[in-house]
């Protein structure tokens, strides 16, 4: 490469400098609006003095901490399981297309077929599908399986978020695993073909060569997945139940509450949802540093 | 002499400003007079709020009052579409917040309920007072604390009423014979505990209003009578029939939908239970009862509509103007359009869909006509509404604000997360 065509540092910045200035305005510029509203700042009601008094009461106030743990529970257990389950589902898909070989392009296009549905439209696909007076509830009683609906297993607005974590992994799935079929695709086939040469069985090629060179981009893309499940609010209000529910369902009901005050603690909640996903992704990339050092 | 002319000056003076002063009384805030309001609102577009989730509403708003705007007065109606009515205050706040507040506002008239007139009331944000201005305010018995009250809050001027509700039932008659229907809350336990699983009622809580006034009622009920919950907010009364309340709805619980595991969150999540038969009661406010539904395909032809004999909430619904809002002189307009008599005849019709009761006092319309109109209209409800006067016996009004949030937040701690 020729030093014409290497980009100087400046450059690079003032090529960046448009995107930079849009993230840092309106994503930036939001964030810290929140961060200070959730101190109390609220000079419509003539509120200006600043205090962590909404962080506290969230945690410890009698009428909020109850909502806030078994929140803070859920939403970690919805996210958790979506992720790890997208994630496993996601490989073996990706693995079974590629050995599909031939008839790959087909599999691999039915894979993305559901990326550009939105996650309001799937969560009220689900809620057809699979409610107690669903499609597939009408159909188990047209067969004579169950009489009422009450007789079909509650699946979507259960206590147990199990109806979100189906549509989340319906959801996730393919945004995995056509990130792992990229690699996979990219991958030297002679390295597997070596080591079965070598003696090495299906899993231990899958272990030892397949999974370190996919880790990486189905690590960052689990995280993606996480960090989005934890913070998004329209599955969760559609799926979920009123209780226990999931933080991003809350903070949006404290925003929407008559009495303006409690703009307080929804934007002290906001805040801490923004917290976690942040140290769950600054965790993975100081991971990834110390990996990167270790080589 | 001179002294004369000075008193007859002086007193004329008076007189005039007087005049002046009464004149300016009657005119909305901001203009001199209705003929005033008229000439601006000439050739604006009035940009209205309105909670957007019912094809049946919007149809009738786009039918009645958009022509009749632009043929008589010269105005736009922009119908906005909401999904929840706490979008256009929150748009109204957020204006606030980013500095819009003389007239560049987006919103002009917002359909509004007493919890979100609270909010915008506690911000500063509304125009008035208004509401004694517009002509067809005579229309409307502001006697009545029904209407000068709205969820035990002082309207003051600030809010115009549209339309009036009143918390009733929906039956289906294919399933449930009449004289099999409970009539009061005692008579209702005994059913739930005969069927069980068939029997909800909506989560009181955001969205779940209908919820909370499902609630209030039994505390009515429990108590032995309606009149000692009116006036201003009494502690220890709550606090002697609450723990009772939530015995009760516990009692009920594992023989409700779901075991009482989960509620539905709004009337439209009970509705579409109830049409799809897994429960067999579902609520409604309208004054026409199932026949909208019934008209638009969403519930059972033999749908009906019945009240308890006694303690069912009923109020009134209401139109605010954002104080920050760029077409005031339409808004007011409009909002004194939407109580012409024959406007009110046409909107309790089941077949126009909008099927909310009468904003205005029958009584107090001069008119001949007009009074025939309502009337009629009154007398043809359809099958799917409840008899008048099974409503009107059951009448009562609704209560303090603080019983509500208090009704809700203490539903959640001690009946849904017991």
């Amino acid at each position: 490469m020729s030093s014409a065509d290497r980009l100087t540092k400046r450059q690079f910045v003032l090529l960046l400098a448009p995107a930079l200035v849009i993230v840092l305005l309106l994503f930036g510029g939001g964030l810290a609006y929140s961060g200070l509203q959730s101190l109390g700042w609220q000079p419509l009601i003539g509120r200006t003095t600043l205090s962590l008094d909404a962080y506290h009461n969230l945690l410890f106030a009698p009428e909020y901490r109850d909502v806030f743990w078994t929140g803070l529970g859920f939403s970690l257990w919805i996210s958790l399981a979506s992720t790890v389950l997208s994630a496993v589902l996601a490989v073996l898909i990706a693995l079974l297309i590629q050995q599909a070989a031939e008839r790959s392009r087909f599999w691999s296009f039915l894979l993305q077929l559901n990326l550009p549905v939105p996650h309001l439209v799937a969560a009220i696909g689900m809620l057809f599908l699979l409610s107690q007076s669903g499609f597939v509830s009408r159909a188990t009683a047209a067969l004579g399986l169950t009489t009422t609906p009450a007789d079909f297993p509650v699946l979507v607005r259960d206590t147990g978020g199990v109806g979100i974590i189906i549509a989340y992994v319906w959801k996730e799935v393919p945004f995995i695993g056509v990130i792992v079929f990229g690699v996979l695709q990219s991958l030297q086939a002679a390295l597997v073909q070596a080591a079965r040469n070598l003696g090495a069985n299906g899993w231990q090629r899958f272990r030892y060569i397949v999974l370190p060179l996919i880790a990486p981009s189905l690590l960052s893309s689990s995280l993606i997945v996480f960090a989005f499940t934890f913070g998004a609010y329209e599955i969760p209000a559609l799926l979920g139940v009123r209780y226990p529910r999931a933080l991003p369902v809350t903070a949006l009901f404290l925003f929407n509450d008559a009495d303006l005050n409690s703009r307080t603690e929804a934007m002290a909640l906001s805040v801490i949802i923004t917290l976690i996903t942040s140290v769950v992704i600054g965790g993975y990339l100081w991971l990834r540093g110390i990996a990167h050092r270790l080589g | 002499m001179r002294f004369k002319v000075c008193l007859m000056v002086i007193v004329f003076s008076l007189f005039t400003s007087v005049a002046f002063a009464q004149e300016a009384a009657e005119a909305p805030p901001g203009f001199t007079s209705w003929d005033d309001v008229l000439a601006q609102a000439n050739g604006q577009t009035v940009n209205w709020y309105l909670y957007g989730g019912s094809d049946a509403i919007n149809g009738f708003v786009d039918t009645f009052y958009a022509p009749l705007l632009a043929e008589a007065y010269g105005i736009t109606l922009n119908r906005v579409p909401v999904a929840d009515t706490v979008d256009a205050v929150n748009q109204v706040l957020s204006e606030a917040e980013a500095g819009v507040t003389e007239d560049g506002g987006a919103v002009d008239l917002i359909w509004i309920n007493g919890e979100n007139f609270f909010t915008l009331q506690q911000a500063d944000l509304l125009y008035g007072p208004w509401a004694h201005t517009i002509p067809n305010s005579v229309l409307v018995d502001w006697d009545n604390p029904a209407i000068n009250l709205d969820f035990g809050r002082p309207v003051e001027g600030y809010e115009s009423p549209w339309s009036s509700a009143q918390f009733h039932f929906i039956y289906d008659s294919a399933r449930i014979a009449e004289d099999d229907l409970p009539r009061s809350f005692a008579e209702l336990t005994a059913w739930i505990h005969a069927n069980p699983g068939r029997f909800t009622y909506i989560a009181p809580g955001p969205g779940g209003y209908m919820g909370t006034r499902f609630v209030k009622q039994i505390f009515f009920e429990l108590s032995g009578g309606h009149d000692q919950w009116l006036g201003d907010f009494n502690p220890a009364l709550y606090d002697e029939w609450a723990p009772q309340v939530w015995n009760l709805l516990n009692e009920w619980a594992p023989d409700l939908w779901r075991q009482g595991e989960t509620y539905p969150a709004n009337e439209n999540e009970l509705r579409d239970l109830f049409a799809n038969g897994e429960v067999d009661f579902a609520f409604t406010q309208e004054i026409s009862g199932a026949s909208v539904y019934i008209n638009a395909g969403r519930l059972p032809e033999t749908a009906r509509a019945f009240a308890f004999t006694d303690n069912m909430i009923g109020d009134f619904n209401y139109v605010a103007i954002p104080s920050n809002a760029a077409h005031t002189a339409a808004a007011l307009v409009l909002a004194n359009l939407i109580l012409q008599p024959d406007l009110q005849a046409a909107q309790v019709l089941p077949e126009n869909g909008f099927g909310l009761g009468f904003g205005i006092d029958v009584s107090r319309v001069t008119e001949e006509a007009d009074r025939l109109v309502l009337e009629t209209a009154a007398a043809n409800l359809g099958a799917g509404a409840a008899e008048p006067a099974e409503l009107a016996a059951a009448l009562v009004s609704d209560l303090a604000a603080e019983y509500q949030t208090r009704v809700e937040s203490d539903w959640e701690a001690h009946v849904l997360r017991r």
